[in-house]
């Protein structure tokens, strides 16, 4: 199929406000947003709560209407049944139908989809088996964790192969070992080639995850760009050396660097750390494994 | 055309699961049955009088237990899709707002169909059972002279309130009645969509819901007392009736019902008529619906 936009997903101007009749106020919920996320990106939407991050999401979606501005999927509009082939959603805190098990649940987003058949049982299998919900097949959702619900939330995102995914929370009330299996879900799904756009408020895993990202404030978009751009300090260079640094070896370095122009001052000295995620996941694992 | 039947169609099926895998509708529907069974031991002591009781508190139970499903389950499909955030998922898809609404609608009024079949099935079986009763209560009647088989007045007056007894029991009106009543259930359960589809609260639908059911049965009585004044009826008034019953549509024509329970002959035109007057009202109803959930902020 031939896209006729450059963009996955492309915001000009997007503005939503919600008049808050009993106030008489308007609530901004989006300031003319400008955004551009090109195929195969992994773009993350950051900030703090009601920063204007899931009314992004839902305008994309074409759920809501914008007061202003426009929205395009693949250069479609987002409300059009061609833009929402190509489309797959993550809502944040999903619940889905508890009275179905994990089959049902993928058979009925399926069919909605238009799959049917043999085909929509192999695509079943195949999700059931990327987000490693084998034991929740024959279970009704109601009795379903909150990691098995995103998983679950994920694979029916997924159904119909769509090459735009919107993950809004993924990782929301997941206990770290499930955030890592969404956050590898995210990597191969970029392998795919899939663009996927996301929000969320752990730091740490949009670090791991996204190629570019944008912070909102207060239903603005303050910071944009590549996290090499954003993260890199450029005003100076860690050095990685193996082992503990004595005393002696480190005056014997310093002597080196003032040799070499730099200003004993400027230099300092530290032990490098693992986040606390590094260290949980490590931990478990090696527990798991003996 | 034929893509938006179906998926029209996957949503009612998912809605119709969802409400019989849901305890409360299953009990109330076991209730309605259980209701409907045990009818027949609130014992009359004529039998004619007994059957009469039994077809008036079937139809009463079908009615009532059916407007309970039709009003909750119907007021509870929007606020509860949006609870879940399962409406999000559903509306990504390549479904339209007025598939998704329509499918939904197309659940309860399968609901409703299963539920008004199941109950009547328990209807006919208590009718039958009451009938094969009162049969064998005459028999036992006139059986108290040994020799009443022999004399020919007998043996004609035991058949002819035997037959008497079959007609009551019997009545192919009966499925008009259950026609009208189902009809009746489908166009409150538009009713409750239209509602539900601004509404913001469970509890807001379903008594908006119950006070227009209970003034559309009200509208017509107020307009013959108020034309039994004549003259004095002012111009106010009139159009006050004439905007009430364009909103709300005319509940009591349905009492009809009634009649044919009395054992009077309504003609199946008549009773097609009032059909078509909830179809239309129920599609006018829906497109209602469709116009104001088109626009919704989710």
């Amino acid at each position: 199929m031939m896209d006729s936009s450059a963009f996955a997903a492309e915001t000009v101007g997007l503005t939503k406000r919600y008049a808050l009749s009993w106030k008489r106020r308007v609530l901004v919920a989006l300031d003319h947003l400008d955004l551009q996320i090109k195929p195969g990106e992994v773009f993350g939407l950051l900030g703090p709560n009601g920063s204007g991050k899931s009314t992004t999401i839902k305008l994309l979606l074409g759920l809501i209407a914008p007061n202003e501005g426009d929205a395009r999927i693949f250069g479609l509009p987002p409300e059009s049944i061609e833009a929402r082939r190509r489309v797959g959603f993550l809502p944040e805190n999903p619940y889905f139908y508890g009275f179905l098990n994990g089959d049902e649940t993928l058979r009925f987003y399926g069919k909605l989809c238009g799959l049917s058949g043999a085909k929509l049982e192999a695509r079943i299998e195949e999700l059931i088996e990327l987000v490693g919900l084998q034991n929740g097949r024959e279970r009704p959702l109601r009795s379903y964790s909150k990691g098995m619900l995103q998983r679950i939330g994920l694979a029916q995102a997924m159904i119909h192969d769509p090459d735009l995914l919107f993950l809004d929370e993924p990782t929301a009330g997941v206990d770290p070992q499930g955030s890592a299996q969404i956050r590898d879900l995210i990597l191969r799904l970029k392998k795919m080639g899939k663009t996927v756009i996301f929000s969320s408020h752990l730091l740490e895993q949009v670090q791991e995850v996204a190629d570019r990202v944008a912070i909102f404030s207060l239903g603005r978009k303050v910071l944009e760009g590549s996290l090499d751009d954003l993260l890199v300090e450029k005003q100076a260079t860690l050095v990685n050396l193996p082992g503990e640094l004595s005393a002696e070896r480190r005056e014997q370095l310093q002597h080196l660097l003032a040799q070499a122009g730099f200003n004993g001052a400027d230099v300092s000295f530290s032990r490098p750390r693992l986040s606390l995620e590094q260290l949980y996941l490590r931990t478990v694992k090696a527990d798991r494994k003996s | 055309m034929i893509g938006s039947l179906q998926r029209i169609i996957i949503i009612a099926r998912n809605t119709l699961t969802e409400a019989v895998r849901q305890k409360v509708l299953t009990v109330l529907l076991l209730f309605g049955v259980v209701m409907i069974c045990t009818s027949s031991f609130f014992s009359q002591v004529v039998i004619d009088q007994q059957i009469k009781f039994v077809k008036d508190f079937g139809c009463g139970a079908i009615g009532l237990i059916g407007l309970f499903i039709a009003i909750l389950s119907t007021a509870q499909l929007l606020p509860q899709e949006l609870h879940n955030r399962t409406i999000y998922t559903i509306l990504a898809k390549p479904v339209r707002r007025a598939e998704f609404l329509f499918g939904k609608f197309l659940g309860v009024v399968l609901l409703l169909a299963l539920s008004v079949a199941l109950m009547s099935l328990a209807f006919a079986a208590t009718l039958w059972w009451q009938e094969s009763q009162g049969i064998a209560a005459t028999k036992a009647t006139y059986a108290a002279n040994p020799h009443w088989e022999s004399i020919p007045d007998q043996v004609s007056a035991y058949h002819h309130d035997v037959d008497a007894i079959v007609t009551q029991a019997e009545d192919p009106q009966l499925v008009e009645a259950i026609l009208l009543l189902f009809a009746k259930l489908v166009m409150s359960s538009a009713i409750a969509l239209v509602i539900s589809t601004f509404s913001t609260s469970f509890i807001f639908t379903v008594i908006t819901t119950s006070m227009i059911y209970l003034v559309g049965h009200l509208e017509s009585t107020a307009r013959d007392v108020w034309l039994q004044g004549g003259a004095q009826v002012s111009f106010l008034q009139s159009g006050f009736l004439e905007i009430l019953s364009l909103l709300v549509p005319d509940m009591n024509s349905f009492t009809i019902v009634d009649e044919i329970l009395d054992g009077h002959a309504v003609p199946w035109w008549h009773t097609l008529n009032l059909v078509g007057y909830a179809a239309v009202y129920t599609f006018v109803l829906l497109a209602l619906s469709e116009l104001i959930f088109r626009n919704r902020e989710i």
